[in-house]
């Protein structure tokens, strides 16, 4: 009866019951009718409290039955685990780690990836570059200046120069990435300072000799006082008035610079479109796009090809947005690693599934039971999704912890380099992730058996009360999982083989020159007292160099403007003699000033000619070495020595030419992972005077150790420099090992992670292999051992039941070798030497997953040929 | 009594009378509205109607609980039973009616005087 069928039923009751009395008193039975009604007053409202009460009663009831049966349910679910605490313990084990880790990594790629900058209009920033020939490059002054006249998509453009620049306020000089920025540079970015200001308009002019500070500079060298604003710093040798302090953690650009300057534009500046020195920094006006930034930056870089073709033929613009350009690759790495950590809970899930199928199969007898006294099956399936959601629950809470832990690993092992990394924490975001996956799982890995215990044939179960009724149905669903741990396995271990063979591969490359024993440290010298300081520069390094060589402990030094792992400047412009001298005929090659020397105390074998000498002096003959690479650039199938080159310096009316001398063997300098590109070399004695502009003062000292890896002439060198010019900062002093080390940080780290990932992923599939084939080899002992008792041999049994695994073996590889195919093509940027469908990676691969599979699949058919035929028939 | 009076003082102690109603066993709703009148020789004015909103809030707050059966006169009637929680409501607020009642009759009985000051 429904709330409002038992309303109507009692006041009906009610009122004939008083009719009834009414006419037993006398009334006729109108009157009767009237009087009751008159006695019962409001009956419509009577009816209408009543049923809001009723049905309000109602809901309460449900709501009170529906959580004292979850309550049911859980306690269930707990006595459960507690009864099987190996099994409980097992299945939340597993899962906390798949979890903890895939939290980690989720929290990572939070704070890296997802997480906007922490700017005003973050999502309105973007950055533009010159892009010559394909390539994004650093802007001229002068095309920013037109830009920002002719553009309307921005509401700000800022520019920035980045350099290292010498800061000295304490006794030893400091050197630093610095910038000199426009005016509008912070507020374009909308990062106000933390103390004092920033600059303004009218001090973006020439020389204002005003800088702001970063609060990691401010902190060392003021100790964080406020005061520091309003006195002075000296920058390169020249005061500066300190007028602010940025906030920490203020890298616009993740150049990690910590001071900056006002670019103060000269209006020759103002017109250079040939100098691409400047990163430009862009507010979008709100409702702007970046595409619509980029057609409109296009069409004005066309116009200024009309315009200004001397300078801009063959440049374009690119616009991109600034989180993307800083984000990068990172956003791939560390999707790459959130795919390879899911996989491996994924695989995770698979085991726990089969964990609970196995416990279905010994459960099905109590299920069976409980249908019989009128469990619905729905009650059943819940029951067992809640003694899931328990254990997903356990696995959360336990993986909360291992994540915390994983965060604290991941950001102390990971490369540096990786912009905002440090900034990963466990916070709301990451405990909901935690929480959704949890849940996620628990649906996964109980969904399966849950509606195969509902689906259960009753009265098979009850009949013959064992497992054999179930035996062929639940395989199936085993059979599958096992498949899939097996698919996902293999792909985690294609992508692990495809970085190790990357890892082979990068560590054969010849560099191009001996690593033993060498070690570099750069030395900045201070501005020039006088004049442009060229001649005062080459004696200052001249007898820096003739020191290091007089020493015992070194076996041989020279200076360059680079060495290789570092970055050299490039010389756009490069083109023999003979040629027009045209784009289509220039060169793009790196290049480095060397003393004599330089290519002896690398070891970089000479392929031709001589190496620069002593007598390679300013009025002597203008010469360089070149690389093999821009030998066969430039005079393809000729011999290069002799021939001529004009670079960096005179005029296209009046070139000056350059004598090939020598030919160098090539050289891996950006790192052995990348091509080996054009490269020259050029006596630091005949350098054009700019050259010391260009490379701001700087050298590197190479030196190569008599005995030893180099590590003990730091102390040497630093007495070396003190000697020479004792307000010279020796900096970024290492082994070039130890630099090797750090330019390959990140691929050896990801090589590690996926490696172990794999083998966490293989190891657990074929724990998944192994449990599924033992259950099935269970299943059938009695058979064994009737067909041993009539005479099969060992080999025919094992045969027989490895057969049953075999599918779902088979099935898995296939499936995971053409997932692989797919997947490996993420994998792209991070090989080197090796494509990313790798047949001999691939095949290694399905073999060693085959070969484990396979022993996981023999063993325990093996162990059943040993039991004895009268137990297993009996027992 | 009469009028608003009645009906205001009635909604406050309604509750309290059912469940004495009920205290003598189960009882259909139109049973509890005789037994009213009849203990009070019908000097309590009480609409039928009222009654049932009461018993269905306190059928709520699990002070009766009811259950259908066979009246007097066969048919269905739905029957109300006192549950051990309206049991102790009922001694609670008899306990509240007597020390509420024996303090007005202090207050009402005393016979009143000048003070000595006045």
């Amino acid at each position: 009866m429904s709330v409002d069928e038992e309303v109507d039923a009692e006041l009906d009751f009610h009122v004939a019951m008083r009719i009834h009395e009414y006419i037993a008193r006398g009334l006729d039975p109108e009157a009767a009718r009237r009087a009751a009604m008159t006695k019962f007053g409001d009956l419509g409202s009577t009816m209408t409290t009543c049923r809001a009460l009723g049905y309000q009663r109602e809901r309460e009831m449900q709501r009170h039955e529906y959580l004292s049966e979850l309550m049911q349910d859980i306690r269930l679910a707990m006595r459960q685990l507690r009864r099987l605490p190996v099994f409980g313990c097992v299945a939340v084990s597993i899962l906390a780690i798949g979890i903890g880790t895939t939290t980690a990594i989720f929290s990572a790629a939070e704070a890296v990836v997802l997480r906007p900058l922490p700017y005003a209009h973050a999502d309105r920033l973007a950055m533009v570059f010159d892009r010559w020939h394909d390539v994004d490059g650093n802007a001229a002054a002068g095309n920013y200046a037109e830009w920002q006249r002719r553009s309307t998509s921005f509401d700000q453009l800022a520019a920035a120069d980045f350099g290292n620049m010498t800061v000295a306020s304490g006794d030893s000089p400091e050197r630093v990435v610095g910038a000199q920025v426009t005016a509008n540079f912070f507020t374009t970015l909308g990062v106000r300072p933390a103390v004092g200001r920033v600059f303004t308009a009218a001090e973006d002019h020439p020389n204002p000799n005003v800088a702001v500070l970063s609060d990691g500079l401010w902190r060392r060298d003021f100790g964080g006082d406020r005061d520091a604003v309003g006195k002075t710093i000296r920058l390169n040798g020249t005061s500066y008035l300190i007028v602010g302090v940025m906030p920490a953690g203020f890298d616009p650009t993740s150049s990690g610079e910590e001071l900056w300057t006002p670019a103060g534009f000269t209006g020759e500046q103002l017109t250079d479109r040939d100098n691409h020195h400047y990163v430009v920094i862009g507010l979008l006006k709100p409702g702007a796009t970046i595409d619509r930034a980029q057609s409109e930056l296009t069409s004005i870089a066309r116009d200024m090809e009309k315009e200004y073709p001397q300078t801009n033929t063959g440049y374009a613009v690119h616009v991109r947005s600034q989180k993307d350009v800083i984000v990068g690759d990172n956003r791939t790495w560390l999707f790459l690693l959130l795919g390879a950590v899911g996989s491996v809970l994924l695989i995770a899930c698979g085991n726990v599934a089969n964990l609970l199928l196995a416990r279905g199969a010994s459960r099905a007898k109590e299920f069976a039971i409980r249908t019989a006294i009128g469990a619905g099956r729905g009650r059943i399936i819940r029951q067992l999704m809640t003694e899931n959601l328990v254990l997903g629950a356990a696995a959360a809470v336990l993986g909360v912890g291992v994540a915390w832990a994983g965060v604290r690993l991941l950001v102390a092992a990971a490369p540096a380099g990786i912009p905002r990394l440090e900034m990963t924490r466990i916070d709301g975001t990451a405990l909901g992730f935690a929480l959704m996956i949890a849940i996620v799982c628990s649906v996964i890995f109980g969904l399966v058996p849950a509606l195969r215990a509902g689906s259960t044939d009753l009265h098979g179960v009850i009949k013959e009360g064992t497992r054999t009724a179930m035996a062929s149905t639940r395989d199936r669903a085993r059979t599958a999982l096992v498949g899939i741990e097996i698919a996902v396995a293999l792909m985690l271990l294609v992508g692990a083989g495809l970085l190790i063979r990357s890892a082979i591969y990068v560590a054969r490359i010849n560099p191009g020159f001996e690593m033993d024993g060498l070690f570099t440290a750069r030395v900045a010298l201070g501005q020039p007292a006088q004049g442009d300081g060229v001649a005062e520069a080459e004696q200052t390094f001249d007898r820096i160099v003739t020191a290091l060589k007089s020493r015992p402990e070194i076996a041989a030094a020279a200076l360059t403007s680079q060495a290789p792992l570092g970055f050299a400047g490039t010389s756009n412009g490069l083109v023999p003699e003979g040629r027009p001298r045209t784009i289509a005929y220039a060169i793009q090659s790196q290049l480095r000033m060397v003393t004599p020397g330089y290519l002896a105390a690398m070891h970089i074998p000479l392929v031709a000619g001589r190496d620069i000498s002593d007598a390679d002096v300013r009025g002597a003959m203008r010469v360089i070495v070149v690389s093999e690479a821009l030998a066969r650039k430039a005079w393809p199938n000729e011999s290069a020595i002799g021939k001529r080159i004009a670079c960096c310096e005179g005029t296209d009316a009046d070139p000056r030419w350059k004598t090939v001398v020598g030919v160098a063997a090539d050289v891996h300098s950006n790192g052995p992972t990348q091509d080996v590109g054009p490269e020259f070399y050029l006596p630091m004695a005949q350098a054009p005077s700019d050259a010391w502009m260009w490379v701001s003062r700087a050298m590197t000292v190479v030196a190569r150790a008599r005995h030893g890896d180099g590590a003990a002439l730091a102390p040497v060198i630093r007495a070396v420099v003190k000697d020479a010019d004792p307000a010279a900062p020796v900096y970024q002093a290492a082994t070039m090992k130890e630099q090797l080390r750090t330019n390959l940080a990140a691929t050896r780290f990801t090589l590690i992670l996926l490696t172990v990932l794999g083998g966490a992923g293989l190891l657990l599939a074929i724990t998944g292999v192994y449990s599924v084939i033992a259950y099935f080899v269970s299943l059938r002992t009695p058979e064994v051992a009737v067909r041993m008792a009539l005479g099969a041999t060992a080999f025919d049994v094992v045969a027989l039941l490895s057969w049953q695994g075999a599918g779902a073996i088979i099935g898995g590889l296939v499936a995971g070798a053409m997932a692989s195919l797919w997947v490996t093509q993420f994998l792209q940027s991070f090989l080197v030497g090796v494509r990313p469908r790798d047949p001999v990676t691939m095949i290694a691969s399905i073999g060693v997953v085959a070969l484990v599979a396979a022993a996981a699949t023999v063993i325990p058919a093996r162990r059943a040929t040993g039991v004895n035929p009268a137990t297993a028939l009996h027992g | 009594m009469s009028g608003d009076q009645s009906k205001d003082w009635l909604h406050g102690t309604l509750d309290v009378l059912v469940l004495k109603a009920l205290s003598g066993g189960p009882r259909h709703g139109y049973a509890v509205a005789r037994w009213l009148e009849d203990t009070t020789g019908d000097r309590l004015q009480i609409e039928d109607g009222s009654l049932y909103p009461a018993l269905y809030r306190m059928e709520r707050k699990k002070w009766v609980e009811a259950s259908w059966g066979m009246s007097e006169l066969g048919r269905k009637a739905k029957l109300y039973r006192l549950t051990p929680r309206g049991r102790k409501q009922l001694q609670l607020e008899t306990s509240d009616w007597n020390d509420y009642v024996s303090i007005v009759s202090l207050v009402l009985l005393t016979a009143t005087g000048a003070g000595p000051d006045r």
